[in-house]
């Protein structure tokens, strides 16, 4: 049954996708690899970051309303819910998350004007401001703690703190995202600088809309 | 030791199937274990606990390392890129992250069996939460290649119904991943911060934890450790057919309708009980909510196998041993979802036998299908047909005796009111003879596997099943980049068989009408 075939001769028509300014096949340099693109081009590397990036978002979206479902579930059906008082800091870090996101809309638009410099300094503003946000959360939880209120008196209170460590945590990915884009020199790699300031926007908007959703979710829900 | 940490897809995707073996055989020798147990105290367990634990070393074993992760990030890693005709995945380090995070949870669980339960529950859910952390990062990484890295003139109608498989399974384990590491993070609070997330207001034995916590996650995993399996079916039963495959736009739209389905039925789940783990599960499930896109599937296979001149190899004849597998186990799931099995008794023989043959016996079929028919791909070599023969014929035969005798233990069970210990020891026997049957005819598989692997028949053709897909016309194993640097171009869809073309009966993908042309 099997014997070589006029069929196994003929060669499969390849593509050159090459293109000018790949790297040499880095195959264990992480992400830097994936050619192979539909569009030969630079345009696909950056897109395929977007949905890539648009996917984790959509999962860690999944994530999150898993929790507040069990969140509206357990608010009227646990006996053991007692309502507390949110930490007034959390106004402030509110305020700092958003002022980040402009900011950061700041820098892209310095960067689209090509004005190198603005970009940097806003660029860093914004990442400031996120570790602010972060460091403030901190600051929110330490003063709960000293008034002794633990995740173990109320289920209300459990809710406030796994929410807030999730994005939290979830929040320090983007400051690292923040951070890559700003200080690594995009000279010899597939995507511009523009392109990953984008995609790390779409992820650092996400999170700002998402801590304001769980915000007003826990100011009102609790 | 450069392939062990290397990223490249081939080479995680293999060290997914190296997993997955690793983790068979030890599932394999838990179940003997329990087997010995259960034949030593006639039916009843010397130490529950001790019982329990190992059932539930062997269930996430043989799930999530073999059935979750063998399909889909073995078969799929391997195979995706080189059926689209794309380089590399798109996201190559989360291939090789996904890859060490399976590893290290296959530690961690393991582990946690040796250690006393409190300890070893807590290692056991870290290492399950890792688990669907990799999950999600190597879904991530499916769905992007599929998206974005698809060759030139490879439309999603052109995609072979096994891409199409590890597509959808690839969302559907991204949405249910996530949220299964949500009730994760609920369960650890539980158990480090003293949260009391899953108000335990029943009083339940260690036994029963160690039990209903795997079926928690588990139950989600059905869907997705099925999904791939009926890609790699549906697929080979039309190679091996040599017919194109029947209304092939319907089996897609079937396995949508599975991820589908699977997601609602099991989020109707989650949250309607309030993501409570301790609720009486959930087998019945499969069968209610698999039934329509399983019965459009069933149309598909017999569809393409009408009037078919089938190549009765042994992939072909694992693939149809999943097919009749998966009906017979389908019928006695009707009981299971009309009859309410009040309690859900997860020891259950009757249930036990059921989803044993729709999920473990049929996907492990699949599994060893998709294993035949692309091994020559991956080593060069092709496993020894005579072997995989007799492997197949000992190995249907004896988990039919096997789990059908299972399903009649479990129905002389229910005549019985509860409370009543019924024995029944002939039926049990053969249940012992069967399971070690079964097992050593295993070892006629590791034989093959082994011995082919170092010295079997070199394939000589490119393309010894005659098949139209692109991975199938570079070389064996595939060269480091797939394509020689660029990336083929696709003329056509993946199941032009049956058509006559210069002596063969098939047009390979990439040709283009030209060259069809002049070949006729």
């Amino acid at each position: 049954m099997p014997g070589t075939s006029v069929l196994d001769d003929i060669e499969l028509i390849i593509e050159d996708v090459s293109g000018g300014g790949r790297p040499p096949a880095g195959r264990d340099g992480g992400d830097s690899g994936g050619g192979g693109s539909r569009v030969p081009g630079g345009r696909s590397s950056a897109r395929k970051y977007a949905i890539a990036i648009s996917a984790a978002m959509v999962a860690i979206l999944m994530f999150f309303m898993a929790m507040v479902a069990a969140f509206l579930v357990l608010r009227h059906s646990s006996p053991r819910w007692a309502a507390f008082q949110l930490p007034v800091l959390l106004w402030f870090n509110t305020a700092i998350l958003l002022a980040s996101s402009a900011t950061l809309e700041v820098a892209r638009k310095r960067q689209a004007a090509f004005d190198d410099k603005g970009f940097k300094r806003f660029w860093t503003v914004t990442t400031v401001l996120g570790v602010v946000f972060v460091v403030g959360q901190v600051v929110a939880w330490r003063e709960l703690v000293a008034q002794g209120i633990h995740g173990s008196a109320s289920l209300a209170v459990a809710f406030f703190y796994v929410f807030t460590v999730a994005h939290a945590v979830h929040l320090f990915g983007g400051i690292c995202a923040l951070l890559y884009v700003g200080l690594r020199k995009f000279r010899r790699s597939e995507m511009t600088r523009v392109a990953a300031a984008e995609v790390a926007s779409y992820y650092w908007h996400f999170m700002d809309g998402l801590w304001v959703f769980l915000f007003v979710l826990l100011y009102f829900g609790k | 030791m450069r392939a062990l940490f290397s990223n490249d897809h081939k080479s995680v995707g293999l060290r997914f199937l190296w997993l997955a073996l690793f983790s068979v055989v030890l599932g394999m020798t838990l179940s003997l274990v329990m087997r010995a147990q259960l034949s030593e105290a006639g039916g009843a367990y010397a130490n529950e606990d001790r019982y329990a634990a190992i059932t539930l070393l062997h269930g996430s074993l043989m799930v999530f390392f073999v059935f979750t992760a063998a399909p889909q990030c073995g078969f799929g890693y391997f195979l995706v890129p080189l059926q689209i005709g794309a380089r590399e995945m798109a996201l190559p380090l989360l291939s090789g992250v996904s890859f060490w995070m399976s590893a290290a949870s296959l530690v961690a669980i393991s582990i946690s069996i040796l250690l006393p339960p409190a300890s070893g529950s807590l290692l056991w859910l870290l290492g399950v939460t890792c688990f669907c952390g990799a999950m999600i990062l190597a879904s991530l990484n499916v769905t992007v290649t599929v998206i974005e890295l698809r060759t030139k003139g490879m439309t999603l109608p052109r995609l072979p119904i096994t891409v199409w498989a590890w597509f959808i399974t690839a969302i559907l384990s991204l949405l249910i991943f996530s949220v299964l590491v949500a009730s994760s993070v609920f369960l650890l609070c539980d158990r480090i911060a003293g949260t009391q997330f899953f108000g335990v207001g029943t009083p339940i034995s260690a036994a029963g934890i160690w039990q209903r916590w795997f079926w928690f996650f588990a139950q989600a995993e059905i869907y997705v450790a099925m999904l791939p399996c009926f890609g790699i079916v549906t697929h080979l039963l039309a190679t091996y057919s040599r017919k194109p495959l029947w209304s092939e736009r319907m089996a897609v739209l079937a396995l949508c309708t599975v991820g589908l389905v699977g997601f609602c039925i099991w989020g109707e789940h989650m949250f309607a009980s309030g993501l409570n783990p301790y609720t009486p599960l959930v087998f019945s499930m499969l069968a209610s909510s698999l039934g329509v896109p399983a019965l459009l599937l069933a149309a598909c296979w017999f569809g393409t196998l009408w009037n078919a001149k089938t190549r009765y190899s042994t992939a072909m004849l694992f693939a149809l041993g999943f097919v009749s597998l998966f009906l017979s186990g389908g019928l006695s799931g009707i009981f299971l979802a009309r009859r309410e099995f009040a309690g859900g008794n997860t020891g259950d023989a009757f249930v036990t036998g059921h989803f044993h043959l729709v999920m473990g016996v049929a996907a492990t079929f699949a599994i060893l299908a998709a294993l035949f028919f692309w091994f020559p791909k991956v080593f060069g070599r092709r496993l020894n047909e005579t072997l995989g023969k007799i492997h197949f014929l000992l190995t249907f035969c004896g988990v039919y005796v096997l789990f059908m005798t299972m399903h009649w233990i479990g129905l002389f069970e229910r005549s019985f009111p509860p409370g009543t210990v019924v024995r029944i020891h002939g039926l049990s026997g053969i249940v012992g003879v069967a399971t070690i049957a079964t097992v050593s005819a295993q070892l006629i598989f590791f034989v093959n596997f082994f011995w082919s692997l170092l010295r079997g028949e070199s394939t000589g053709a490119k393309n010894p099943w005659r098949a139209t897909t692109l991975e199938w016309f570079v070389s064996s194993p595939p060269p480091s980049e797939n394509f020689n640097g660029g990336v083929p171009v696709v003329f056509r869809g993946a199941y032009e068989l049956g058509v006559p073309l210069a002596g063969e009966d098939f047009v390979p993908q990439h040709l283009a009408p030209e060259q069809v042309a002049k070949l006729r």
